[in-house]
Order: structure tokens, then C-alpha cells, then sequence
């Protein structure tokens, strides 16, 4: 594929990770970034952009953090309790807690979960 | 689907004015779409960290789908805090570089850093030739500290972040692509040189104006 198309030109430049166009959706970024909170006002175009390329660091991180829990279990399939392991063993995730630890049904959180297995999000 | 499965919350979500006129059924699929990075751009970039004989079950996908998202909202909160006591409307990049850096993510400001302002040269080449004068680039204006609002550029990043390859022209086509600049580019209102942001310069009331097609 030497001649890339328009779109496809896009997701080249995400997937080889150069200087090529951003990976990750801007608008829908911006669209997050809004939910965020009521008081989200005005967001500047540069602000979509780093975290386009914040988000791909972040996704690469926590990917590499699990992997590494995936591999002390002698396992190939990388499970969403190793993305959990890994948010637990790294302070700068520790606002990811509640997110892994109630898709775990309490398994990773401490004795305040009930011993239900009702899963809540 | 993307996010399937996550919880009940998401289909009261309400409030949404993007006036997207999705029938009821679909209507809570495509909140949940705009809730997540496209699960394909997530798997795509976990796969560039891992072997190639690693396999990703379904729940992780989700789960990282689901802590992107969360991370974007966690560093916008603490950036638009920043913003409020400062009494500034606009998060802007650097905003969202300071509260990285307050939440720990020291790691990524240098990395975003080059890349923010590897932007801001491609971009300063369209907006200086249509201007028809030239964008001071960060390099210059770092020693200026009565007007550079950020600390994150204290020196000049290594050449070979800054100094474009000699190939010319098509170095733009890898930051855009061919013709993919006008997807991204046209978005934020570059194509007609009219109040580009940049965060070099204070806000100015005009850059407000280009942004309402996409208040929501």
C-alpha cells in the first residue's frame, strides 16, 4: 500500500505511531473531556491533541503494567485482573481503583465491598 | 460494541445536546459510543506494547476502553479546576499538561511536550504564510517569561524533534497525510487561518467564536 488513501492515511499515521495524524478521535475526546464536568467551559484545539497522545501513552502503560502480571501468571491471554493487579501496584492509578475493583465484583477491593458477587459499575 | 456490558448508568445519561437524532433504541448505544475511544484505536495501540503472540480478552479491552476515558476526565477535572481559579474560560494545552504533571503523570510531560510542539511549527508554517508573518516557535519565546504561560519548555527540545527533514512539503504529509490534514486540521477552524489556538498568546475573543460548532 504505497499510495495511501485519505482515511486510511489517518490510521496508518496512528498505527506507525509517527509523526502521522493523531490515533485517537479528537472530537470524541472533546466530548469526554466536556462530560468531565458541568463547568467545562471552552476547550482549546491544542488540548484534544495532547491528550490524543497522552491517552496512547496512558494506554500503553497500563497495557505494558498488566502484560507483566499476565506473564508472572505463565499466561498468554491478557485478562482485565491483570489491568486490574496493575492499577493496584501503581500509585498514579490509584484513581482507576474503583473502576477495576467493582468490574471484579469486590475481588480486588478491600473489606468495605459486600461479599455479593452483584457486579456494579 | 464498544462498552457493552458496562452498567446501567449510561443509558440514563441524559442532557446530551449534540441534537443527534439516533431512534430511542440506538440512542443509548451512541451515548455509549461518545462516552469511549473507539475500541479498535485502543486495541490498536495496546498491541504496538505487547508481543505478537499475546491475546487480549474481551473484558480487558473494555476495561482499558473504560480507564482511558476515565483518565481524560480525571486530568480535565484538575485542569478546568486550574482554570476556574484562575478565572480563565479556556482549558488549554497547557493546562492539561500542568495537571498531568500534578497528578503524577511526569513521565508523559516531556514526551507531549515535543509532540505539542511539533504541532505547533506544522501548524505556525500554515498560519504564518497565511498571516504572512512568521509564528514565533517556542524555541524563541522560552526565555520570555512574561509571556509564556507554561514551564514546560524550559530548553529547546533535541534537533531532531524540531528540525523538519529536508524532504520539505511531504513532512506535512506525515503530521496530516495526504489530504487527512483537512479532517482534523479544518476542525479547529486552521484552514482559514481564523483563530487556530494556540496557548502562546492570551485568548482572544474571536477564538472563543470559532469553537461554537462544537459546544454541545
Amino acid at each position: 500500500m504505497r499510495q495511501a488513501g485519505t482515511y486510511s492515511a489517518i490510521l496508518m499515521g496512528g498505527i506507525a505511531g509517527r509523526t502521522g495524524p493523531h490515533s485517537l478521535p479528537l472530537a470524541r475526546i472533546k466530548k469526554i473531556m466536556k462530560r468531565s464536568g458541568d463547568d467545562v467551559k471552552m476547550i482549546s484545539g491544542e488540548a484534544p491533541i495532547v491528550f490524543s497522545k497522552a491517552c496512547e501513552l496512558f494506554i500503553e502503560e497500563l497495557t505494558q503494567r498488566a502484560w507483566m502480571v499476565t506473564l508472572q501468571g505463565k499466561r498468554r491471554t491478557l485478562h482485565k485482573e491483570d489491568v486490574a493487579a496493575a492499577v493496584m501496584a501503581t500509585d498514579i492509578f490509584d484513581f482507576l481503583i474503583q473502576m477495576v475493583s467493582d468490574s471484579n465484583g469486590g475481588q480486588m477491593a478491600p473489606a468495605a465491598k459486600s461479599d455479593s458477587m452483584v457486579v456494579e459499575r | 460494541m464498544a462498552g457493552s456490558g458496562t452498567g446501567g448508568d449510561h443509558a440514563n445519561y441524559g442532557g446530551s445536546s449534540d441534537g443527534n437524532p439516533a431512534a430511542a433504541a440506538g440512542q443509548c448505544s451512541v451515548r455509549e459510543q461518545d462516552r469511549f475511544m473507539p475500541i479498535a484505536n485502543v486495541i490498536r495501540i495496546m498491541r504496538k506494547v505487547l508481543p505478537t503472540h499475546a491475546k487480549i480478552s474481551d473484558d480487558a479491552k473494555e476495561t482499558i476502553q473504560e480507564c482511558v476515558s476515565e483518565y481524560i476526565s480525571f486530568i480535565t477535572s484538575e485542569a478546568n479546576e486550574r482554570c476556574q481559579r484562575e478565572q480563565r474560560k479556556t482549558i488549554t494545552a497547557e493546562d492539561v499538561l500542568w495537571a498531568m504533571s500534578k497528578l503524577g503523570f511526569d513521565d508523559y510531560i516531556e514526551p507531549l511536550s515535543l509532540y505539542l510542539q511539533r504541532y505547533r511549527e506544522l501548524e505556525g508554517d500554515h498560519r504564518g504564510s497565511i498571516r504572512g508573518e512568521p509564528l514565533p516557535t517556542i524555541r524563541h519565546r522560552s526565555p520570555n517569561p512574561s509571556t509564556d504561560v507554561v514551564p514546560f519548555f524550559p530548553q529547546p527540545p533535541p534537533p531532531s524533534f524540531v528540525v523538519p527533514p529536508p524532504s520539505g512539503p511531504s513532512h506535512l504529509n506525515h503530521l496530516y497525510g495526504d489530504g487527512a490534514g483537512g479532517y482534523y486540521y479544518g476542525m479547529y477552524g486552521g484552514g482559514d487561518g481564523s483563530g487556530a489556538s494556540t496557548s502562546q498568546d492570551p485568548p482572544m475573543p474571536g477564538f472563543d467564536h470559532s469553537y461554537a460548532p462544537y459546544k454541545q
